[in-house]
């Protein structure tokens, strides 16, 4: 029994070594997905918006394998039962070949929308993160009046639902038409500006809450220390405490970060032909709805793994040795 | 436990004893002060009656001393007993309630926090070396953001300051990949660059291995001898034989006893010093 279950052991460690070249292939399929998206954008700006990949191929091939699996399924002779039960993955293969074909067909148009998606996270994440570093600070370190207008920011943005927050911007007080200068041409519709403005609003006060929590996991010795050599305390917390606060923030923030590229298809609901309202689009059209959502699932699916690999990564590159959670770890 | 109710019991001596031992210096100082017939020359560091209170508990109760240019005062007493804070009043990490400080002449009530820290260096207990920065970077960062120094010539002046320590081979290590010793003098290379006129140390060597307790107070000895003007909380007894110009004792944030070293070692004036001297030597010789 014993024996039993430490080979069992054994073959999960071995399976734990094979991880790394798990990972490689996960960086592969990444590469490929970006260099397939990044090519997407640039032909359709320039015009070609045609799939790269023939669909008549593989609805050609979709209806190749349904009909070998009904005329299977019509022999009676003595090998019917094993042809019964080859028929059933014929129609599988044929099932995800339609599948496929459909993907080819509709891929380019959720690509447009995933660059809106694309735009509004990280517009939204950065400028956000400029508003949430002196909020958190604001909170932390600032006096009686300071502190209370950031909490007071914070509580309400986090106590209200982005889309009525969303509403209120884009309906409510017509913000649209601040944009209209910077919405010609290459440049996004007014709603996506209206979008980005309610996306910073609203990340901010959920970044502020983690680099918060950073901070405040930063030893106060460090502060005292920087204020005996002579730095006044707001250098001192640009300098010595904000470095390192940041960088505790970086498993928190990824986490806002993978919230905020699914909840940017909010955007739709302001007329934002984002990823999600590209898709519904589809739906609206074709009557697909497994395959257009479970297409879209996906999509976002590479898109957040993209967003957690790439900030493993940056987490990585700013390590400092003994400072933070990776160290400990380990 | 019972050494400490046997020393409040005898309350009234005690304030006796402070009120002549604050008598005492001040004569000290007047004498001083005749000797040089109004010339300049004064006390880098006055403390006059020196009180302060967190909230309803007072903390520091009338503490007044000098302590001139080159000296080194190490400042000992119980747990308790006020010694860190009076530290902290002197670089204002900490505000106090009545009394007066005065650097060189100057009160530091009125000068600018940033400049009399600039003056005044400071080594922690705890050492709080900046984390995320190098042994280099730890010391370099005053020099940048506080003096306005150019990158190269703070690296330098950082790099004489790490030599000075006995670092200048790990000025590229973080704190984390230093010892408890090695960031201890890191964090006295950091107090040193900023070209302190007093450093205060706040128990510098008491969160650090015994091991490692040797090569720190060897530092604050080269310092000493050369001249730096120190006022150390220490219980390293050997470092106050042998480096202190004065020696003080502290207790219920009153000085008790203050004199040169070999006086309170070998002949102090009150019971409560010679047992608490007494109860250091015990406690070091069973480590």
């Amino acid at each position: 029994m014993s024996g039993e279950r430490s080979t069992a052991r054994t073959t999960l460690a071995r399976a734990g070594e094979g991880l790394p070249t798990g990972r490689s292939v996960g960086l592969a399929i990444g590469a490929l997905f970006w260099a397939w998206l990044v090519v997407r954008w640039v032909t359709i700006w320039a015009g070609y918006s045609e799939p790269f990949f023939p669909v008549a191929f593989f609805e050609g091939l979709a209806t190749g394998f349904e009909n070998d699996a009904l005329v299977m399924q019509q022999n009676t002779g003595a090998l019917a039962p094993v042809l019964d039960f080859v028929a059933g993955f014929w129609f599988l293969f044929s099932d995800v070949a339609s599948f496929v074909a459909f993907a080819v067909e509709y891929l380019p148009t959720l690509a447009e929308g995933a660059w809106l998606t694309v735009v509004l996270t990280v517009a939204g994440i950065a400028f956000g993160l400029v508003i949430a570093v002196p909020l958190s600070v604001a909170r932390v370190y600032g006096g009686v009046v300071t502190r209370s207008l950031a909490l007071v920011y914070i509580e309400l943005i986090r106590g209200t639902p982005l889309l009525a927050q969303l509403f209120v911007i884009y309906y409510g007080l017509n913000m649209s038409q601040y944009f209209r200068g910077v919405s010609s041409g290459l440049l996004p519709t007014t709603a996506v500006w209206v979008a980005i403005v309610g996306f910073t609003i609203n990340s901010a006060a959920y970044q502020a809450e983690y680099i918060r929590s950073a901070l405040e996991s930063v030893e106060s010795g460090q502060l005292t220390a920087a204020r005996a050599i002579g730095l006044s305390r707001i250098d001192g917390i640009r300098h010595v405490v904000l470095p390192q606060g940041l960088r505790y923030a970086i498993p928190g923030w990824t986490n806002e970060l993978v919230y905020l590229i699914k909840y940017s298809s909010l955007a739709a609901f302001i007329t934002v032909v984002e990823l999600f309202e590209s898709g519904r689009d589809i739906a609206g059209q074709t009557f697909q709805y497994l395959n257009i959502y479970a297409l879209l699932a996906l999509f976002y699916l590479a898109l957040v793994l993209s967003a957690t690999l790439f900030m493993g990564w940056v987490e990585d590159r700013v390590a400092i040795p003994g400072l933070g959670v990776r160290d400990g770890r380990e | 436990m019972s050494d400490q109710h046997s020393g409040t019991a005898d309350g009234t001596d005690t304030s006796a004893a402070t009120a002549s031992g604050t008598e005492a210096s001040d004569t000290d100082t007047a004498s001083a002060d005749a000797a040089t017939a109004g010339a300049a020359s004064q006390p880098l560091l006055r403390v006059e009656d020196l009180q302060k209170s967190y909230g309803d508990e007072t903390v520091l109760r009338g503490i007044s001393f000098d302590l001139d240019k080159r000296d080194v005062e190490v400042i000992i007493g119980p747990s308790g007993s006020g010694k860190s804070t009076m530290l902290r009043c002197v670089n204002r990490l900490t505000e106090f309630q009545g009394g007066a400080i005065y650097l060189d002449g100057e009160s530091v009530m009125a000068m600018n926090d940033n400049d009399l820290r600039r003056r005044v260096g400071m080594v922690f207990q705890d050492i709080n070396l900046f984390a995320h920065l190098t042994a280099l970077q730890n010391v370099t960062l005053g020099l940048r953001k506080v003096r306005g120094m150019g990158k190269e010539a703070a690296r330098e002046k950082a790099m004489d300051q790490l030599d000075r320590v006995g670092l200048a081979s790990q000025a590229d290590s973080y704190p984390a990949e230093l010892s408890g010793g090695q960031k201890q003098r890191v964090g006295i290379a950091r107090a040193l660059a900023m070209d302190p006129e007093l450093l205060l140390f706040d128990e510098p060597t008491s969160a650090l291995d015994p091991e490692l307790v040797g090569e720190v107070l060897e530092v604050m000895r080269d310092l000493a001898e050369g001249g730096m003007t120190m006022l150390v909380v220490t219980h390293e007894m050997g470092f106050a034989r042998r480096a202190a110009s004065s020696l003080m004792f502290l207790d219920e944030g009153r000085i008790v006893e203050r004199g040169p070293p070999e006086q309170l070692f070998d002949d102090p004036e009150h019971d409560r010093t010679a047992e608490f001297l007494q109860r250091l030597t015990t406690i070091s010789e069973e480590v």
